[in-house]
């Protein structure tokens, strides 16, 4: 049987269908008849007798053959996409680098895109893993009045006043650090720790895996000692023993009751991970007045309030203090920020910038793909054209043409989502370390579903209009021109297409330069110290044996004694707080007899150092003089400030033999500036300078110095001498852990790293597509005008005549498309916003380089066209015909 | 069944059967009848159509256009896959049926 291209009948052509078949059946029948011998006229009326009632049985079927049909409707509908779906595979069987090419397209498009979209909706669209977490505000002091522009944490007095007299809150938590080191029961451990108010676990709602959390009556002073762990601690040190509850650990040499353990999942809304919670207790009554701000404080609002509710209610209060306390509370405010804000904000801007940049290329893939397809339609004219006339609607073809385009988007887009699942994973570094504790990054239905809607969006955006172009009417005209033209506004719509995608890689491009720059710029910054060669090692000597600074210090010295003798070991000095680490300290800083300036700075961030770490770590000492071994505990208190404390706090003086003063009050301590450094980037390099006092570790010695090694052969040997000396000196002090400073400075550039070569990568990927597109577009724009070419050669146009034609073309359509693009590109600046360093968002270099590049690469694309172009036979052209 | 002779249900199962090896039209279904049961069951021609397009919409029979040898377009009849299951099972049930029919039919007269 030979299969015949029939579409299936509407309701009217039921009877036609049935009136037919009848007809079909008495022919037949009658031929029979004929052979038998009769003639037609008998046979016919023999072939109608055998029949019966022919009017009847017609309309006995015609009744059920339109049942048939109604009940057929939904199943008729998918069997037809099911010959869609087939032709749609054949066809794109038949041209395996069409097909490759657009699933692969759409594969890494989607793919980018699902993975980015993971991460964004795991971390910027899912609320925090806490109960009613939008109740949640972290809670800072407000010193942008009195010339601050960070926000501050609270004084132990000033949490209890907020803390009490607000009708906002159904609860108000503080927490600050605290390193306990863990002794007596196998090797001694620094872990780490934090001191939370009673209610912290309340305020969070959280409840415990095993006994108790901590409640306010911990907090009271007569209170036993105790303390939760965390779950991985518990498995780690533990052994996940039940029994823990009720045991007593050595904590700083003091004993503390253990009373619950956490839930594996859960995870505190800090920068870090606590082994271990323990009471703040009192924090009133810790000798910490309204001038100490050591304390964090996050709040839970009550149901319904706003948080410009709440910023008005403790506002109040903040207001009442200052009038109480001018000294320490005058222009205090009161600086509330969700706690979702506060913990994801960072993030914000670079997902949000990388998210647009995947958009955007999808969306040039997108073009890309349209473009290829009206050059397959415009092929398939012909086909097409037969079809309509064999009785195929238009609704029909577009449908058809679409199903292939869906095809395509589907397969695209399964590979997309592995891909996308996979890509999660590595795009999860994009996001800090503490976030991604807290919002963990998987793959969930949302993003599933995202990809599904992508991947249909996709779809139709690719397949739409080149079906839509494919079936207009005038096209069915194009049996009679043998297929071959497709007419100007086809070749316009594609001409569009190419602009767009230009425009938007140029977009990609300006920010993918941008950021490749700040990178550059960032990475050639001077941090003001040595970046490699040292490596440092802290460690914690408990609380317990070491009661104050002086018994810290002579600890700390035989320890350097030793070292400093170790042939492993060329140089060693101390800090207590390595550069470009987590943590900061600062002390008030008042200038003594210097007039008060409302932009002098209130407080100075602070160093100890060993009077050999300025030479160590290659810090320049700019005037005055450096530490001596003279200076400490007992002899007059010195410092060392930077160039930019200098500034600010005596602007065209020589700070040198100047005092700061730690406090208002004539009891507080002063410090003589005996010299100045040139100042640093301790905080990273795309962190500005802030004033920085340094002074003599021996004056102010801590329990937890970070000792500065400089190896004489190689980092392990040194660090293996230094432990070997520490066990000798005191062999129950653990050490907290060793960083080398190559690897703090890489990590403080490995984020603006991978922002750089992520948008780097989907900047070339924008590029390539979008030359790809407009070498799509130039050589089939050549090879339809292959006969018009070969007229005007053979009427003696000049190739290279020829050869401008075609590359000005090309050029014109680079030039709208960068034109477009640089103007979108305007606004680019806006959306990387943090992420810049050292460029304007107009940076020159970027919007000179971008246009040359693509204009190079578009002119190219244009070249082989154009050449094929020029070395048309104009005999071989027209015969074609 | 009207107009036929045939006992109930034997029109279908002849249908089924005649489906069975490939698509057909209409006519061929007919002679295919009339031939294999040596024309000696006497049908309306028509008939055969009503029951036709009861089975198609039963979903035994799929319609399928194709061209006949001389190159007409004619509507075929499929047998589907249900349609196929359908004709196993009454095969079976017409064997028994025969069966049992013929051993009444030729027992002793009852004692």
């Amino acid at each position: 049987m030979k299969k015949a291209f029939h579409l299936s009948p509407g309701r009217d052509g039921a009877s036609e269908d049935v009136r037919r078949e009848i007809e079909l059946h008495l022919e037949m029948r009658a031929r029979e008849f004929e052979a038998q011998g009769m003639t037609p006229e008998e046979a016919r009326q023999a072939a109608l007798a055998a029949f019966g009632d022919r009017s009847a049985i017609e309309a006995e079927v015609r009744s059920l053959r339109g049942t048939t049909l109604r009940s057929r409707g939904r199943r008729e509908w998918m069997q037809e996409l099911l010959q869609d779906l087939r032709v749609a595979l054949r066809g794109l069987r038949r041209a395996p680098g069409f097909t490759a090419t657009a699933v692969l397209t759409l594969a890494l498009g989607i793919g980018a895109n699902s993975a980015l979209f993971s991460v964004l909706r795991s971390v910027l669209l899912r609320p925090l893993p806490y109960p009613n977490s939008n109740e949640l505000i972290q809670v800072w002091s407000d010193h942008r009045a009195r010339g601050r522009a960070e926000p501050e944490w609270l004084t132990p007095p000033d949490f209890i006043d907020w803390r009490d007299g607000n009708r906002t809150f159904s609860g108000m938590a503080a927490y600050q650090g605290w390193g306990p080191d863990l002794t007596g029961s196998g090797e001694p451990e620094a872990l780490g720790g934090v001191s939370v108010s009673g209610n912290y676990f309340n305020v969070l709602g959280t409840a415990p895996a095993l006994g108790r959390l901590l409640s306010m009556a911990d907090d009271d002073a007569g209170a036993e000692p105790v303390i939760v762990l965390s779950d991985a601690v518990w498995r780690r040190r533990f052994g996940a023993d039940p029994g823990i509850l009720g045991k007593q650990l050595n904590l700083n040499g003091e004993p503390w009751t253990v009373v619950g353990v956490l839930p594996a999942a859960f995870n505190p809304p800090l920068g870090v991970r606590p082994e271990l919670y323990r009471a703040l207790r009192r924090p009133a009554t810790s000798g910490c007045g309204r001038g100490c701000y050591v304390l964090r404080v996050i709040g839970r609002m009550k149901p319904g309030v706003t948080i410009e509710q709440a910023r008005i209610d403790l506002g109040g209060i903040a207001a009442r203090l200052a009038r109480e306390f001018p000294g320490t509370n005058e222009k205090v405010g009161v600086w509330l920020v969700p706690l979702h804000t506060q913990i994801t904000g960072p993030t914000r801007d670079p997902l949000l910038a990388l998210g647009a940049a995947v958009g955007f290329v999808l969306l040039i893939a997108c073009a890309n793909l349209a473009n290829l397809l009206l050059v397959r339609g415009a092929g398939r004219a012909r086909e097409l054209g037969v079809r309509a006339a064999l009785g195929a609607g238009r609704g029909r073809l577009v449908r058809q043409l679409m199903t292939e385009s869906s095809t395509l988007a589907a397969i695209g887009g399964g590979l997309g989502l592995l891909l996308g699942i996979a890509g999660s994973n590595l795009l999860s570094t994009l996001v800090p370390g503490n976030v991604r504790n807290i919002q963990g990054i998987h793959v969930d239905g949302t993003v599933i579903g995202f990809t599904v809607a992508l991947t249909l969006l996709s779809g139709a955006l690719f397949g739409l209009l080149p079906a839509l172009q494919v079936v207009r009417p005038e096209l069915m005209g194009a049996l009679k021109s043998g297929g071959r033209d497709m007419g100007g506004a086809g070749g316009r719509l594609r001409s569009g297409l190419v602009v767009a995608e230009l425009a938007f890689a140029v977009v990609l491009l300006v920010g993918a330069g941008l950021l490749l720059r700040s990178f550059l710029l960032m990475q050639r910054v001077d941090l003001g110290y040595r970046t490699s060669g040292v490596t440092f090692v802290g460690i914690g000597l408990p609380r317990a044996r070491y009661p104050d600074g002086a018994r810290a210090l002579l600890t700390v010295e035989e320890l350097l004694g030793r070292l400093r003798g170790n042939p492993a070991i060329r140089s060693v000095e101390i800090t207590d707080l390595p550069p470009l680490s987590a943590g900061d300290q600062d002390v008030t800083a008042i200038p003594v007899g210097e007039p008060r300036r409302t932009d002098q700075p209130e407080a100075i961030w602070y160093r100890a150092v060993t009077p050999g770490y300025f030479a160590q770590m290659q810090m320049r000492l700019v005037s005055g003089r450096n530490f001596t071994p003279e200076d400490r505990l007992g002899s007059v208190e010195v410092g060392i400030i930077n160039e930019e404390a200098a500034r600010r706090f005596w602007p065209g003086k020589d700070p040198v033999g100047r005092i700061l003063a730690q406090g208002e009050d004539s009891t507080a301590p002063r410090i003589t500036i005996v010299g100045v450094v040139a100042s640093a980037r301790h905080d990273g390099p795309n962190q500005p300078y802030k004033v920085e006092l340094f002074a003599p570790f021996a004056q102010t010695p801590s329990r937890g110095p970070t000792f500065v090694l400089e190896p004489a052969r190689d980092v392990e040997s040194a660090l293996a001498a230094f432990r070997q000396a520490l066990k000798e000196v005191d062999p129950l002090v653990p050490v907290a852990g060793s960083d080398r400073i190559e690897q703090l400075v890489g990590s403080a550039l490995s984020l603006p790293r991978l922002y750089a070569l992520l948008i780097g990568i989907f900047a070339t990927a924008a590029l390539l597509l979008a030359v790809l597109g407009v070498y799509g577009v130039m050589a089939y724009a050549v090879a339809q005008r292959q006969r018009e070419i070969g007229v005007r050669l053979a009427l003696g146009a000049a190739p290279s005549g020829i050869r401008r034609l075609v590359l000005g073309q090309g050029g014109k359509l680079a030039l709208i498309g960068t034109g477009l693009g640089l103007l979108a590109a305007l606004a680019v600046g806006k959306l990387l916003g943090s992420l810049l360093f050292g460029v304007s968002a107009i940076d020159p270099p970027t919007f000179v380089a971008v246009p040359i590049i693509l204009g190079g690469m578009t002119i190219l694309a244009s070249w082989l066209p154009a050449r094929r172009a020029m070395r048309v036979d104009p005999l071989v052209a027209m015969r074609d015909e | 069944m009207a107009g036929s002779d045939l006992y109930t249900g034997s029109l279908d199962l002849l249908i089924l059967k005649a489906t069975s090896w490939g698509p057909l039209h209409g006519y061929g279904i007919g002679r295919w009848i009339r031939q294999s049961t040596r024309e000696a069951l006497s049908v309306q021609e028509g008939a055969l159509y009503p029951a036709l397009h009861r089975l198609e919409r039963q979903g035994y029979l799929e319609e399928e256009w194709g061209l006949t040898d001389t190159n007409r377009e004619a509507k075929f009849y499929k047998l589907t896959r249900t349609g196929r299951k359908q004709l196993s099972t009454e095969l079976v049930r017409w064997r028994r049926y025969a069966r049992l029919m013929t051993a009444a039919l030729t027992a002793a007269r009852p004692s």
